[in-house]
């Protein structure tokens, strides 16, 4: 018995050795201040895997591996969706030991239910980088079988934003629909300078951009708001048509025939920009604060990158960590200021 | 016919080798990843997606293909010789495998369960590949209003499990509401009940709350009505009947679950095509109907009908999910939305041109379906005679072992213990009440059911502003609210009828 406690404790201190070894940071930050990891690094995405955000976090981690950034180090890509993700989020932003070795996905998406439904705020984590912006149109599909709307049956010319503008402010019920989080916000701010009442305008929130174009597909909303990745198949399959530009400027291919809203009427255009960027906690230090910073613009320049962005027809948008810092502020002052008013 | 032609292309690339090898590893992964309690095919094919990123498009998407669809034969084993529902899809087979089980008959039990996966999810490929992508266009006809209704039916369901004592069931089926509010209000982004924590905006996490209702409440129940020598003469006796040609099925049990097969097959595959139904509802409605038909002993207490319908309803919804997934782009499931992912991430643009674009890709993907199907059914009834003598281990042991199964299960739905809390906390609850003469099959049924009906009837609300006419207004909305009115007021109309009658009689003589 004695012999088997003895033996536990050596086990266990040897192991405290060990682990301590391991959690000596110091080893990682050279004397010229630069930091090189020498650990697994956390690469935290608070949606779950086969996503948008998964794949985004996916490629970058793959990238940096590919391209040997990392210090030949492995990232575990880790999908903590708990909380509707805010589990994962307040994590990493109470993170005090092993900061350097953390990273979140972190997107407008994610930033407008944090700011809804906890105490936390943008300021509690360092924003790393924005890597791509994505923007927002309205479409239509005339196509569908059966339109069931109260717009529709009345004729409403669906490929026309103009006149369903009209027809709302004149009592017929115009309704849109899209995803939660980003689609949300900019549906208000369209309502808000439209100068319409959610009773002249609806708007049905879905899980996701795809469940709402399946509605539009079947005839249950007017519009649909999507990014330009989400519609591209059906915009060349001739089921949706691309109706309003919620951008300052039209879009460019098969989307250019959307126009703004300023071109349809005396309205200032309505552009939210849906970003996708990396944070980490605000514990990192700053010498791997610059080291990761650097290491995204690396990816960034990438062409696998590149590619990625092409395929998912994203704005090569890239922001270091002060610039995107302070776009992220503005981001959240602006949204906060939203919910007030 | 062309479709014919172009499914006997893509057998020609599924009997590529690599293929072949890719279809079978899938459907042994998911039929293991199916078994485990917790690790349902969402997990099963997103923890394999990053794997499938160096194949080739082809051989990725058979071999998760293969595994989503295993999965659903996978499911059915625990739900039949633990109670624990492999997957949530297996709910409905519990309620009369398990039953089965304890009768002495787990080996049939098992084995009708493949059978009618196999065979309900033939007729769910079969159904695919004829129309393909006329289906996906069926499912498009279904708005708001009318899955308000499909699903209003479903629920109807729930009343045949309630039990002897309706106020106990309707009790129980508002806790199911109840549990299942908690979290962000999806149309709004509201969160409800949350009390502050944030764990609780996301909701109470199925998977884990029916392992801890059905799971750990049986370990619960087992650990207190344990008694030794009656565990002695129990496991004796199922040593007797647990052999191989015990394990065949016979003729006239074949004859008994033929139609619920058929019935279920092909309501399944519809109901697989819904937007945002998969296979759990596929399961639920299947076997909602059987309860309308005979069985030769009552539902709920080891008819092998019940199992029948359960089963070849999941595997036809997994099937017909496939349709709205290629055709238009529409993942018809969780697990479908991942899979969607995965086309991307191969360089595949998924949506109404992929049929056009890459048939060879398409084509291979129902072929590989067939094949899987078949790979399936025979690994599931060769080790069927392996499985079934875990009933004859003693419960002393089989205590610690469901134990770390409901652990495990619930801890791998988010890589969490908020899972294994939930699991340990509707354990409990999920003992006490049963004790109590509240039957817990009605709570899930309603914790399942409930947001979906929420949420396509509040749709429906939003669009119509507020109109109750969104309900009347096309004759499919008639025909379904027609079908739903029939299955509730059948037992009243029956018990007044029976009362006029009664007084009839009493007033003749």
């Amino acid at each position: 018995m004695n012999m088997k406690k003895k033996l536990l404790s050596l086990s266990l201190a040897a192991m405290m050795t060990v682990s301590l070894a391991a959690c000596g940071g110091a080893s990682d930050i050279n004397e010229n201040g630069e930091f090189n990891p020498t650990k697994n690094i956390t690469w935290i995405c608070t949606s779950s895997a086969g996503g948008g955000s998964d794949l985004f976090t996916r490629k970058l981690s793959e990238i940096m591996t590919n391209e040997k950034l990392v210090n030949d180090q492995t990232i575990v890509v880790s999908n903590e969706t708990d909380g509707a993700g805010e589990v994962g989020r307040n994590k990493i932003a109470t993170m005090k030991s092993g900061a350097d070795y953390n990273l979140l996905t972190f997107n407008s998406g994610d930033l407008m239910p944090m700011v809804d439904n906890t105490k936390n705020r943008a300021e509690n984590f360092r924003i790393l980088a924005i890597m791509a912006v994505d923007k927002q149109l309205l479409f239509t599909s005339e196509t569908a079988a059966e339109h069931k709307t109260d717009y529709a049956k009345a004729g409403g010319d669906l490929t026309d934003f103009g006149a369903a503008i009209e027809a709302a402010k004149n009592g017929t019920y115009v309704v849109i629909g899209g995803s939660k989080g980003d689609d949300i916000a900019t549906y208000n701010a369209l309502l808000e300078e439209l100068g319409l009442t959610q009773d002249q305008m609806g708007y049905i929130t879905y899980d996701s951009t795809g469940d709402a174009i399946t509605a539009a597909l079947g005839g249950n909303l007017d519009f649909v708001i999507s990014k330009p990745a989400a519609a591209s198949q059906y915009v060349e399959s001739g089921d949706l048509t691309p109706t309003l530009a919620l951008s300052t400027e039209r879009f460019t291919g098969n989307l250019a025939d959307a126009p703004t809203l300023s071109e349809i009427g005396d309205y200032e255009n309505v552009e939210k920009p849906v970003w996708r960027g990396v944070a980490a906690p605000a514990a990192m230090s700053d010498e791997a604060a610059t080291y990761w910073s650097n290491v995204l613009g690396q990816c960034a320049e990438s062409e696998a990158w590149k590619e990625y962005l092409e395929l998912n027809q994203l704005i090569d948008e890239y922001k270091a960590t002060e610039e995107a810092t302070q776009y992220v502020a503005d981001f959240q002052a602006d949204y906060l200021a939203s919910k007030e008013g | 016919m062309e479709n014919f032609a172009m499914l006997f292309a893509g057998f020609q690339t599924v009997l590529d080798p690599v293929n072949i090898g890719a279809c079978m590893l899938g459907a042994i992964l998911g039929l293991v990843v199916g078994a485990m309690p917790g690790i349902g095919s969402l997990a099963g094919v997103a923890l394999l997606l990053p794997l499938t990123y160096k194949f080739n498009p082809t051989t990725a998407i058979i071999m998760l293909g293969a595994l989503y669809y295993s999965n659903m034969y996978g499911g059915s084993f625990s739900a039949i010789l633990l109670n624990i529902p492999g997957d949530t899809p297996a709910i409905t087979t519990a309620l009369d495998g398990y039953p089965m089980a304890k009768k002495g008959r787990p080996g049939q039990a098992l084995v009708a369960a493949n059978l009618s996966s196999f065979i309900g999810g033939t007729i769910g490929i079969l159904i695919l590949t004829i129309t393909a992508s006329g289906l996906a266009q069926v499912g498009l006809m279904f708005g708001y209003a009318e899955m308000t209704v499909v699903l209003l039916i479903a629920m109807t369901s729930i009343s045949w499990l309630i039990g002897e004592n309706p106020i106990k069931g309707i009790v129980i089926t508002m806790l199911g509401i109840l549990v299942a509010s908690i979290g962000m209000d999806t149309l709004s982004g509201v969160p409800r009940y949350d009390f502050g924590n944030i764990y609780l905006l996301g909701g109470i996490t199925f998977t884990p709350f029916v392992i801890g209702c059905v799971g750990f409440a049986q370990v619960i129940k087992l650990v207190n009505e344990r008694k030794a020598d009656e565990e002695k003469r129990h496991s004796e006796e199922q040593k007797v009947k647990l052999s191989i040609r015990g394990s065949l099925l016979k003729g006239h049990d074949f004859r008994r679950i033929l139609p619920p097969i058929l019935r279920s097959g092909v309501l399944g595959t519809f109901v697989g095509v819904l937007p945002g139904s998969g296979a759990t509802t596929g399961s639920m409605v299947g076997y909602a109907m059987q309860k309308k038909f005979k069985s030769e002993e009552p539902m709920g207490t080891g008819a092998i009908e019940g199992i029948a319908a359960s089963e070849a309803g999941n595997n036809a919804a997994a099937a017909g999910a496939f349709a709205p997934l290629l055709a238009l782009g529409i993942p018809g499931s969780g697990t479908g939305a991942v899979l969607l992912g995965g086309l991307m991430m191969w360089g595949l643009n998924p949506g109404p041109l992929l049929f056009d674009t890459n048939p060879e890709f398409c084509w291979s993907l129902i072929s590989s379906l067939y094949l899987a199907n078949v790979f399936t059914l025979l690994v599931a009834i060769l080790i069927i005679p392996v499985l079934i003598n875990i009933l004859s281990v003693p419960v002393k042991y089989m205590i610690p072992i469901i134990t770390c199964v409901c652990i495990v299960g619930a801890y791998s739905t988010s890589y969490s213990m908020y899972g294994v809390v939930i699991m340990f906390i509707s354990g409990i609850i999920g003992y006490l009440l049963e004790k109590n003469g509240f039957p817990t099959a009605p709570m899930l049924l309603a914790f399942v059911l409930a947001p979906m009906l929420e949420e396509n009837m509040r749709k429906a609300f939003i669009a119509s502003q507020g109109k109750l006419g969104i309900f009347v207004n096309s004759p499919l909305k008639l025909v379904l609210l027609a079908i739903f009115l029939v299955l509730v007021l059948t037992p009243v109309v029956k018990s007044i009828l029976r009362k006029v009658k009664g007084s009839n009689t009493k007033a003749a003589v």
